[in-house]
């Protein structure tokens, strides 16, 4: 994948919601020709898809991640972060402190919800 | 689009944020301005932060692709300037290749919980596997008073729970 389609699925990806194809280019700062080119590609690749949107009068494409970057709420247990997260320490999962920590408030919330 | 403003009221981006650039890291992020391309004195100026602090704030996002720069080169004097500006909407990929990168250390530490018996001191609270326990005769080696057993269910079944919401998440279940 070149680093403009990525950086398009990137930012297709961080709209939940969806983007639409003519924000898009503006965004890349690319012109809708250019645009309308790497969407294709992800949308052959299957990493989107598009839906048919009217703005004003004007027809554009909604577009959307298929597969959604994940959820960054799963690195959080609490308000406690995942302590792998940058970890510089020798890893060794079996035995570390600060993950069974994590764990224990993710046990935590579990029990509270 | 989502503002960085936006981004940062995100709990877990705030905490991923901070354990990756620090509070004055997070800074430089809420005040970099909204457009164009600043170089790390320029920024340092903007923003009020020192600029041994925005250097380093720049390099890490650079590693995780989350700040970009542009050189340019002065022809007359030779002399290279790096003109910044941040990615930040790559931050949901980002993070992924971090949970990725997790996923086997807590699938592992899930396997060890799941596939032992574990006994607990009383007094320090320290755990040992049954075949630890064991080997002290169940006795606390620090304290010396009898481990009791101790029941990880809870744990086991948080951490299941969360490993199996990652691999949903990545499309692996």
């Amino acid at each position: 994948m070149t680093d403009l389609a990525e950086e398009a699925l990137n930012l297709i990806q961080s709209h939940r919601q969806g983007i639409l194809q003519s924000e898009l280019w503006k965004q890349l700062n690319i012109d809708s020709r250019k645009c309308s080119r790497i969407v294709k590609r992800l949308l052959d690749a299957g990493q989107i898809e598009r839906i048919e949107f009217r703005n004003e009068g004007i027809k554009t494409y909604l577009l959307r991640a298929k597969k959604k970057a994940a959820d960054p709420s799963l690195i959080l247990a609490g308000c406690e972060i995942l302590p792998c997260i940058r970890c510089e320490l020798e890893c060794i999962p079996e035995e570390c402190p600060l993950l069974l920590d994590w764990i224990y408030q993710l046990a935590l919330e579990e029990y509270e919800e | 689009m989502v503002t960085i403003a936006e981004m940062l009221e995100d709990p877990a981006i705030l905490a991923y944020l901070n354990r990756l650039v620090g509070e004055e890291g997070i800074a430089l992020i809420e005040r970099f301005p909204e457009e164009g391309e600043f170089s790390d004195e320029e920024l340092a100026e903007k923003t009020g932060i020192n600029l041994n602090t925005v250097r380093h704030t720049l390099y890490t996002l650079y590693e995780k692709r989350l700040a970009e720069y542009r050189r340019l080169k002065n022809s007359e004097t030779g002399w290279l300037t790096y003109l910044w500006q941040l990615k930040m909407d790559r931050i949901h990929a980002v993070i992924e290749e971090d949970i990725i990168s997790a996923l086997e250390r807590l699938e592992a530490r899930l396997r060890f919980e799941e596939e032992n018996d574990f006994y607990i001191c009383p007094r320090c609270s320290a755990t040992y596997t049954f075949a630890n326990a064991a080997s002290w005769e169940f006795e606390c080696p620090n304290c010396e008073v009898p481990l009791e057993h101790f029941e990880n269910e809870l744990l086991i079944s948080a951490l299941r729970k969360r490993v199996r919401k990652i691999r949903e998440c990545l499309g692996s279940a």
